[in-house]
């Protein structure tokens, strides 16, 4: 299978310009300057059926095209390194890993989409990815990748700046990134304007998440035909996937998007640990609801996640074996909502904690069978949230309850649960 | 007409800067000078002032403002949205550990609490020597490392709660 993002990872000093142009690093860009208009870009984006790998899944040459056609100036290409969904950590490595991938791609975009200024915005713990960026865009600012004039066309600038955040998921919300790059608090903004139209500054911006700037390149050096035939079935491409949780190999395989859960989590992952047995699995990080071995042979991929009520998300595989309590894990997950709204409207701020008390009841012993029913009254009013973490935030909750039912009952109706993290002296105090 | 840092009071609650670290507003005003010309660039001038004091202390916040010519509300909103910034002093090491589900599922319950046992004393408190806090934290992204934490910056993992006395031992003696 042919890797697309991850193709650079073995190589030495991977992360220098040196090694990604001895890789073919930067001919696409140089490509699509000599013999491609921004039209061109963004068609044969569009033709490759790219999608939004942040877990939006939003066509990539639609977005740039959007900008593009926005009169106002200047446009702006900002780089969503903001990774903080749980479980999920195949940003890190490619920022690690290869920035000038992502750089090129970034380019790229700036060019189909008539920017000039961009932001390239990492969270702020990803310490060694800021020293990686960091020099990777001296590095291209030095061999005329960026600055004035790329690649010896005047008509053709960017200027990009490095930003870190500081600590907050709901950053990774491209309107409440926009807030922070303005110095403010990360809060969300109302949608539409859409970003393409109304981004940073109020300027049209083409906001992409690292993963899929990274395929740019490839698409322009190979073909959209190329890109689409990687993917299985209608899903074009391909896409990180990366496991955590109760897994032999808590690794990060690329593999064409579309694959069966079986094939991720059995055959890279090595399935669970000897001597235990395989209760489920989140298709995509936190926001997504976990899944039973009856559905291990579904595509991890948009449209059958969906079907599945649940969603592919960023591709963050968590694993359960039988040691893990689905109504603790349920818990993990309100707790990370509850920490990370952002406050701003009511429904998120009120929900949240509410989702991790009804948890804690049912872990405590002092559920009620009408608390499930209060988890679908109060995931409904979430619904009415400003932005998508409220939006998500009880997914996990609800699709846990629904789907292991069977453990919640047992521990409301007999206090019994099976995996034996609850109702013990030390089972399941609340860790943060 | 502009308001010289010196002049404004310290907000209720708060305690002022300590006479010996009030040279260091100089060195943070020479730091801010470069982002007056990046827009919105709040979130590094607080990591600027949070490098030299440990933390940001309320006569930073004030001195950012003036600088950077923006609503001191709008430097203290910023400060107290991003959890890696502290209004208080803080020890040399934090290590943030990850609390979320896949950490958790790798043992990241005993991971704090055997932290929390070697140095004596409960999440978000420093230890006795001064040197150290552990903060129980979201999602670092560090997954395949579960479970993980951070040290500042400097990523360990997977880390058991046998290996803490070892991880704590190095940084003591300034290995970390």
């Amino acid at each position: 299978m042919e890797l697309v993002v991850t193709r650079n990872f073995g190589r030495p000093e991977s992360w220098t310009l040196a090694s990604y142009r001895e890789a073919g690093g930067y001919e696409a860009l140089e490509r699509v300057l000599k013999e491609m208009t921004p039209e061109d870009v963004s068609d044969l984006i569009k033709d490759s059926n790219l999608t939004g790998r942040g877990g939006a899944f939003f066509p990539t040459g639609l977005k740039w095209e959007f900008v593009r056609k926005d009169p106002k100036t200047p446009r702006y290409v900002v780089v969503n390194a903001d990774e903080s969904e749980p479980g999920t950590y195949v940003n890190r490595l490619s920022l690690e890993l290869d920035p000038h991938m992502t750089i090129e791609g970034m380019i790229i975009a700036a060019y189909a989409s008539n920017a000039e200024r961009g932001y390239f915005y990492i969270r702020g713990e990803y310490g060694l990815s800021h020293e990686r960026v960091k020099a990777a865009l001296r590095e291209a600012y030095e061999a005329g990748y960026l600055g004035q004039g790329i690649c010896g066309r005047d008509d053709f600038n960017l200027e990009v700046e490095f930003r870190r955040g500081a600590g907050a998921y709901i950053v990774g919300e491209e309107t409440a990134l926009f807030n922070s790059l303005e110095g403010k608090r990360g809060n969300p903004r109302f949608k539409p304007p859409f970003p393409t139209n109304f981004g940073v500054w109020g300027l049209p911006t083409a906001i992409n998440n690292v993963e899929t700037l990274a395929a740019a390149p490839a698409i322009v050096m190979n073909g959209a035909e190329w890109f689409k035939d990687l993917g299985i079935g209608d899903a074009a491409g391909t896409k990180m996937y990366c496991l955590s949780g109760n897994v032999v190999n808590p690794v990060c395989v690329e593999l064409p998007l579309g694959v069966t859960a079986r094939e991720v989590i059995m055959d890279h992952g090595g399935g669970v640990p000897e001597g235990r047995t395989f209760k489920g699995f989140k298709p995509g990080g936190a926001s997504s609801a976990p899944l039973t071995p009856a559905e291990i042979d579904a595509s991890l991929e948009p449209k059958s996640m969906a079907e599945l009520g649940t969603i592919m998300g960023t591709g963050g595989v968590v694993v359960f074996d039988d040691t893990a309590c689905m109504v603790d894990a349920a818990y993990r997950d309100a707790l990370f909502f509850e920490d990370e709204s952002c406050g701003f409207c009511i429904p998120c701020r009120e929900g949240t904690p509410n989702l991790v008390q009804i948890c804690e009841r049912i872990m405590h012993g002092q559920g009620t069978m009408d608390d499930l029913d209060l988890l679908e009254e109060l995931g409904a009013s979430m619904m009415a949230s400003f932005c998508g973490l409220g939006h998500f935030a009880h997914q996990p909750v609800r699709g846990a309850a629904s789907r292991f039912r069977d453990e919640f009952e047992a521990h409301i109706r007999d206090h019994y649960c099976a995996a034996g993290t609850c109702f013990t002296a030390n089972g399941n105090g609340r860790a943060g | 007409m502009a308001i010289h840092h010196t002049e404004l009071e310290t907000p209720p609650g708060r305690e002022p800067l300590p006479e010996s670290e009030r040279p260091k507003l100089e060195t943070l005003r020479e730091q801010l000078q470069p982002l007056k010309d990046l827009p919105g660039s709040s979130i590094e001038a607080l990591y600027a002032a949070q490098e030299l004091f440990s933390y940001v202390p309320p006569e930073a916040i004030t001195l950012i403002a003036e600088e950077l010519r923006i609503p001191e509300s709008q430097v203290f909103g910023v400060v107290t949205f991003y959890t890696m910034f502290s209004l208080e002093p803080q020890p040399p090491y934090v290590l943030r550990v990850c609390r979320d589900l896949s950490c958790h599922l790798a043992g990241a319950p005993k991971l704090i609490g055997a932290l929390e046992k070697e140095l004596g004393v409960p999440r978000g408190h420093t230890s006795p020597d001064g040197r150290f806090t552990v903060e129980v934290v979201s999602c670092l992204g560090l997954c395949d490392k579960q479970p993980a934490l951070l040290v500042n910056l400097d990523q360990h993992g997977p880390v058991m709660p046998d290996d803490v006395p070892d991880l704590l031992g190095d940084l003591r003696n300034g290995a970390g």
